[in-house]
């Protein structure tokens, strides 16, 4: 598995050395912007930074789900395939790598953006004011009608729903481009009907997930409960998903 | 070692491979003939447990083909098919990561041979450079089946000699090598049995100096009856 995991990072790395090059330029001409009083720099900086970080987390999955478009559609299948690996363990270990990257890129950005407000406040001078402007800027934001707090809790809370949010989209993708590529494959229009049941999953997946979480109004076990739904859709898309492969895909 | 029971592939319309039923025995070595669309690289293909058949079934060591069986079949396919990002290195790299059986010494003895250069970048190379990469890369596993697709297809004189010379080096009596090709002479000096196929059905899977001694033709001779009126 960490073999295959390993070639899957392989696979995208090009895409994320580019996104981490261009971050690397913009946290420059952030500092600069910090250090010599160019606000205008520093607010653009700003503005890119967090474009770049829900950028990058969008990119790696879309990516992934590329990769795995090729891996069964152009003659670069025949690498993974005449492998001897089960499907389960091929498609496992996309998706873990697109986690565990989707992952790292996430607090990668939140570990920098981090260093970055505090480098701004301490620079003002006013390091002691950091939490306080944050839980002022976090109450203007609220679930459920409810004003989010700065606890760990939260934030842990939030980064797992937003992880395993992600990661169900990119495993329903998964399902849908394996049915086209396993069973329409050859058929007239297969994208399109492959499209219609992604839309079609995904909505099914919300509405469900919304009907468990109904009676839910507290915040944090709402984002908790919303997470494990999410992750238990994911899990399922994944077993059906390897299932297709293995009993029908031809590559 | 090999077997096909009944294997028929269907892809829409069109039927690839139609109810083969065939042996094929350790210790030989195979030409799978016939001119395009008659179902060679379908057949291997199935057999390499890459595409499933519509019905019918493949057959290693008397149990279906699968992953297990990947271990001990060495597929080449006649298309490029190593990621573009690939040097001739990382391709090795790879093969060892995944076939226990693959020798980085006999890929890298073989690659001398071949004049290529671990250095090289698959995306870079010519039709010929990468024919013989994919020979060096599938005869440096210790298998117990290799399936050849074309392996001589665009490449020169000398290259085929050398591809040969590579192939036939481990044409073992505990080994089955089976080679598809258009080039019907270049296969006779190579193979002692011919599987003719014809529009998906097998036409004849036959020992070669049985059929010189009995028939009194060569494989050519026979390509040019079965063939003869289809290719005009």
């Amino acid at each position: 598995m960490l073999k295959l995991m390993k070639y899957e990072l392989r696979k995208t790395w090009s895409t994320k050395a580019i996104l981490l090059a261009v971050t690397a330029i913009v946290e420059i001409a952030y500092l600069i912007g910090l250090y010599a009083d160019k606000e205008g720099t520093m607010s653009v900086s700003v503005l890119l930074l967090i474009l770049l970080a829900f950028g990058g987390v969008m990119v790696i999955g879309l990516e992934s789900i590329l990769t795995l478009h090729r891996d069964m559609n152009t003659r670069q299948s025949y690498m993974l395939f005449m492998t001897p690996n089960s499907c389960y363990k091929i498609l496992g270990a996309k998706i873990l790598e697109c986690g565990v990257s989707i992952l790292l890129t996430g607090a990668f950005f939140f570990a920098l953006g981090v260093l970055d407000i505090t480098l701004l406040f301490a620079k003002e001078g006013q390091l002691s004011r950091l939490w306080e402007t944050v839980q002022q800027f976090l109450s203007h934001f609220s679930v459920n009608g409810r004003a989010l707090d700065i606890s760990v809790r939260t934030m842990s809370a939030v980064a797992f729903v937003l992880l395993t949010a992600w990661i169900s989209l990119i495993s329903t993708a998964y399902l849908a481009d394996v049915i086209s590529a396993a069973l329409l494959n050859g058929k007239k229009h297969n994208g399109f009907v492959s499209f219609l049941l992604f839309i079609l999953l995904s909505y099914v997946t919300n509405r469900a997930a919304g009907l468990i979480t109904a009676s839910i109004h507290d915040s944090y076990t709402l984002m908790m409960v919303y997470g494990l739904i999410d992750l238990a859709f994911a899990a399922v898309m994944y077993v059906v998903t390897a299932m297709i492969m293995e009993r029908k895909l031809s590559v | 070692m090999l077997e096909s029971r009944e294997v028929t592939k269907v892809f829409g319309a069109k039927t690839a491979v139609d109810h083969v039923t065939m042996k094929l025995e350790k210790g030989h070595v195979y030409a799978m003939l016939g001119p395009n669309g008659s179902g060679k690289t379908t057949w291997m293909k199935m057999a390499a447990g890459l595409i499933k058949p519509t019905s019918g079934e493949v057959l290693y060591q008397g149990q279906p083909v699968s992953i297990a069986s990947r271990n001990e079949v060495a597929y080449m396919s006649t298309e490029p098919y190593f990621y573009t990002w690939m040097t001739v290195r990382d391709v090795g790299k790879y093969y060892q990561d995944f076939f226990a059986d693959f020798s980085m010494d006999r890929y890298q003895a073989l690659l001398r041979r071949m004049d290529l250069t671990e250095e090289l970048k698959t995306k870079a190379l010519s039709s010929g450079m990468m024919a013989k990469l994919k020979i060096a890369v599938t005869m440096a596993r210790d298998a117990r089946v290799y399936m050849l697709d074309e392996p001589f297809n665009g490449i020169d004189l000398l290259a085929r000699d050398e591809i040969r010379a590579a192939v036939l080096e481990y044409a073992t009596s505990d080994k089955l090598l089976l080679l598809s090709s258009h080039l019907v002479e270049e296969m006779e000096a190579i193979a002692d049995r011919a599987v003719f196929l014809l529009e998906g059905r097998l036409v004849e899977n036959v020992d070669l100096e049985t059929m010189r001694m009995e028939r009194g033709i060569s494989m050519a001779d026979r390509y040019r009856q079965i063939y003869g009126h289809t290719e005009g």
